[in-house]
């Protein structure tokens, strides 16, 4: 028994001996395999990679995956909805902002549309349209401006031909979808049954008029059909082929065994409405010639009238500011009223109306009524005008105003002068005057006069009444110039005294002198009253040789003392002085 | 919402668009307007559990000269085939036509229809006949398009039978 134990002992010793090692390899081997913990520790340490290579080599993980995930994802939100809704909220609100700017985006182009097309030329041929072709208004805008448009498309079960899932394009106003649907499935039983077509020939395309077509996508249990206006670009029916294969791998079964209920479609209704594609037509905005001529000469005119009117303005302006800076005038208030102009002041009579009226060139069409109260003016312009037209000054006499004291310089006869003392105060802005510089001229040429008869001398024979020859032309000058005094010293209402004035020379007694001499002025005297002068202003009287006229240092010195001289007397009348 | 096609199926001027007429849109007009093809028309239909959208095909009437389409018949729930009571054959045609779709389509809910039963005094057809298919499984309505007679009955016990099967 020993020996088998020992040989088995033996067997054993051998076999430590031959295979120690590789034995203790296996039982550790052995022990990994067996506890898990050690296993999915190692496994956490591949895994990471293994993932990662096999994505690399097209993997099939995210699809084997994706059940677990979607089914993980619904017990968290079952459990803690919390957790889900925090780690989504930063994405949610830009989704949400997005959407709404998009949908609002999609009003203001519609909008647009309708306004940017209501107003032109060509919107009134719309119109037009609209109104013959009894379409709205929106629908022909549409018909001209897109590319092409997808008005519905139809969901539509091929067997049964009944609609699974319906869309439509916004403001598109579509039939039952059910009966649309019906007859196109008719139409393309009928097609296929009447030419033979062969397997799996299918109508693809059906036309109405020009730019209405209905695109067809069959599957093997449903079929797309897109209504469409315009000219889709191929890729279309593209994206439509792989819509429909999404719908058959999703819904395969459900189509098959379809048993009248489209509820389950509901959930392709927002793929579908992805395929409601449309795209515009870029409007050349060029504006019709004849619109164009339009605004322009609306813009020419608009631009004359403008311009006119600024003229008018302007002109207006400045005509009144020529009005108030006119004298004689002031001003009160102008106003408009029915396109003519009103003017209420005061006018000064002396203003002519060549000052005021619109004149120039400028104020040609200002169109304006006057009410003017008349008035004095006081301006010094306007006193001298006053005082010119009052005094009517003869061309010699100048009149100045300084202050409110009027003076005229010059020469004037008595009769002006006398005016101008009377009324020089009654002109209005006048309260003194001055005609220290008036020189009277009737006065001068009395005065003239006077001064040439006092020089008269008329001569005598000795001791005789008779005149020395040459005398009569003297005397008859003298005659002329006191018939000129007598005519002046009215004028000047002056009186003026003649003394006819007999002299004698120094030889002879006094008595004979004095009566010699008186007889000679006597002579004289009688002359002048038969030459028509009248006595009254005249005086006769003899001196004898009281006053010597020359010095007798030799008998013909004697001739110059036997003589007539005359004397003349100023007697003003008013203040009865003589001078 | 639940939706079923039906075909309208019989011989020629029976009533088959006179029936439907009356009962989707309550008309009925004397003229006679042979259908081309296939007329399409939609209803909603009540019963006791449920509401039903009916598509209903309403097809071009069988003559000698023209066989209905099979293709048509595709995908329909139910049929009704109508019988014009005055004209005997019309009825050989619709049995006809049933045993036609029952090839094409497999065996399809259905109902017979004997139409223009206010013109039962002209008709043809015996009552017996039409007893005789009665006890046979066959549902037998009569009905008139022109008074409305049956009309609905007709299509509710059509879609009953339906939503039985
Ligand atoms: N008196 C009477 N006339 C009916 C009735 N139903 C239909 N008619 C008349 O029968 C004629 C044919 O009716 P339709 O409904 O057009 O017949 P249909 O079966 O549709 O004919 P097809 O389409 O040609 O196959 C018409 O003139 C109808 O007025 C009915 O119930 N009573
Ligand atoms: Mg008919």
């Amino acid at each position: 028994m020993s020996q088998k134990i020992d040989k088995h002992n033996g067997l054993d010793e051998l076999k430590d001996l031959l295979i120690k090692e590789e034995k203790e390899k296996i039982q550790r081997i052995e022990r990994r395999l067996d506890d898990p913990m050690v296993r999915a520790k190692e496994i956490s340490q591949s895994l990471p990679e293994a993932i990662s290579l096999s994505l690399i080599n097209g993997s099939h993980i995210p699809r084997v995956l994706q059940p677990v995930i979607d089914e993980s994802i619904k017990i968290s939100v079952k459990n803690n909805p919390e957790t889900i809704a925090t780690a989504i909220s930063p994405a949610l609100g830009p989704g949400i902002r997005k959407a709404i700017t998009s949908t609002l985006m999609g009003m203001i182009q519609s909008l647009n549309h309708v306004v940017n097309h209501s107003f032109s030329i060509q919107g009134i041929k719309w119109r037009f349209e609209a109104f013959k072709s009894h379409k709205q208004f929106a629908e022909i805008v549409l018909l001209h401006t897109l590319v092409y448009r997808v008005e519905q498309i139809f969901l539509i079960h091929i067997n049964t031909g009944i609609v699974l899932e319906h869309v439509v394009a916004g403001d598109i106003i579509s039939q039952d979808p059910d009966l649309v649907s019906g007859m196109l499935s008719a139409i393309q039983d009928f097609v296929k049954d009447s030419f033979q077509t062969n397997a799996g020939d299918e109508i693809e395309t059906l036309r109405m008029g020009s730019d209405r077509s209905i695109w067809i996508e069959h599957g093997e249990h449903a079929m797309i059909a897109a209504v469409i206006r315009g000219n889709p670009p191929l890729d279309l029916r593209i994206k439509y082929r792989e819509l429909l294969e999404e719908i058959h791998m999703k819904s395969g079964m459900t189509l098959e065994n379809f048993d009248g209920d489209t509820l389950p479609f509901s959930i392709f209704r927002k793929r579908l409405e992805e395929g409601l594609e449309f795209k515009e037509k870029k409007m050349q905005k060029r504006i019709s010639p004849l619109l164009a001529c339009i605004f322009i000469i609306i813009f020419l005119i608009s631009v004359m009238w403008g311009v006119n009117v600024f003229k008018t303005r302007k002109s207006w302006h400045q005509y009144l500011l020529r009005l108030k800076n006119q004298k004689g005038l002031i001003v009160l208030s102008a106003q408009k009223e029915n396109g003519k102009y009103h003017i209420y002041g005061l006018r000064d009579p002396m203003v002519k109306d060549a000052q005021l009226l619109p004149g120039k060139k400028s104020e040609k069409n200002i169109n304006v009524t006057f009410n003017w109260k008349p008035y004095c003016s006081l301006d010094p312009e306007f006193i001298l005008k006053r005082a010119n037209r009052f005094l009517k000054p003869p061309s010699t006499i100048k009149i100045n105003l300084s202050g409110n004291i009027i003076s005229a310089m010059g020469e004037a006869h008595q009769a002006w002068i006398e005016k101008f003392r009377k009324t020089a105060m009654t002109i209005p802005g006048i309260h003194g005057f001055n005609d220290k510089m008036i020189k009277n001229i009737d006065m001068n040429k009395l005065d003239a006069a006077v001064k040439k008869l006092a020089a008269v001398k008329l001569y005598f024979q000795s001791n005789s009444t008779k005149f020395i020859k040459g005398q009569e032309k003297i005397l008859s000058g003298a005659v002329d110039i006191i018939k000129k005094i007598r005519k002046l010293q009215s004028k000047v209402k002056t009186n003026i005294e003649i003394l006819i004035m007999g002299h004698t020379d120094s030889s002879g007694s006094e008595r004979v002198n004095r009566r010699l001499s008186l007889e000679r002025a006597r002579k004289i005297f009688n002359l002048f009253i038969f030459q028509g002068i009248p006595p009254d202003f005249l005086t006769p009287i003899g001196i004898g040789n009281k006053i010597v006229l020359a010095k007798e240092n030799s008998t013909k010195d004697r001739q110059y003392n036997r003589a007539i001289t005359f004397k003349i007397f100023y007697k003003n009348l008013k203040t009865g002085q003589i001078k | 919402m639940i939706k079923k096609k039906i075909c309208m199926l019989g011989a020629f001027a029976t009533g088959k668009t006179s029936l439907v007429r009356k009962y989707v849109h309550s008309i009925f007009s004397e003229k006679y307007h042979t259908t081309v093809g296939v007329n399409i028309e939609k209803v909603q239909v009540h019963t006791e559990n449920d509401d039903v959208d009916l598509i209903i095909w309403d097809l071009y009437g069988e003559d000698e000269f023209q066989k209905v389409r099979a293709s048509y018949l595709r995908g329909a729930s139910g049929c009704i085939y109508v019988v014009d009571g005055t004209r005997k054959a019309t009825l050989a045609t619709a049995l006809n036509l049933k045993k036609m779709v029952d090839n094409t389509i497999g065996s399809t809910p259905f109902i017979l229809a004997v139409n223009k039963s206010d013109l039962e005094d002209q008709w043809e057809i015996d009552m017996s006949l039409l007893e005789g298919l009665q006890q046979k499984g066959v549902f037998v309505v009569k009905t008139s398009a022109k008074t409305g007679e049956e009309v609905k009955k007709a299509f509710q016990e059509l879609v009953k039978e339906m939503l039985c099967k």
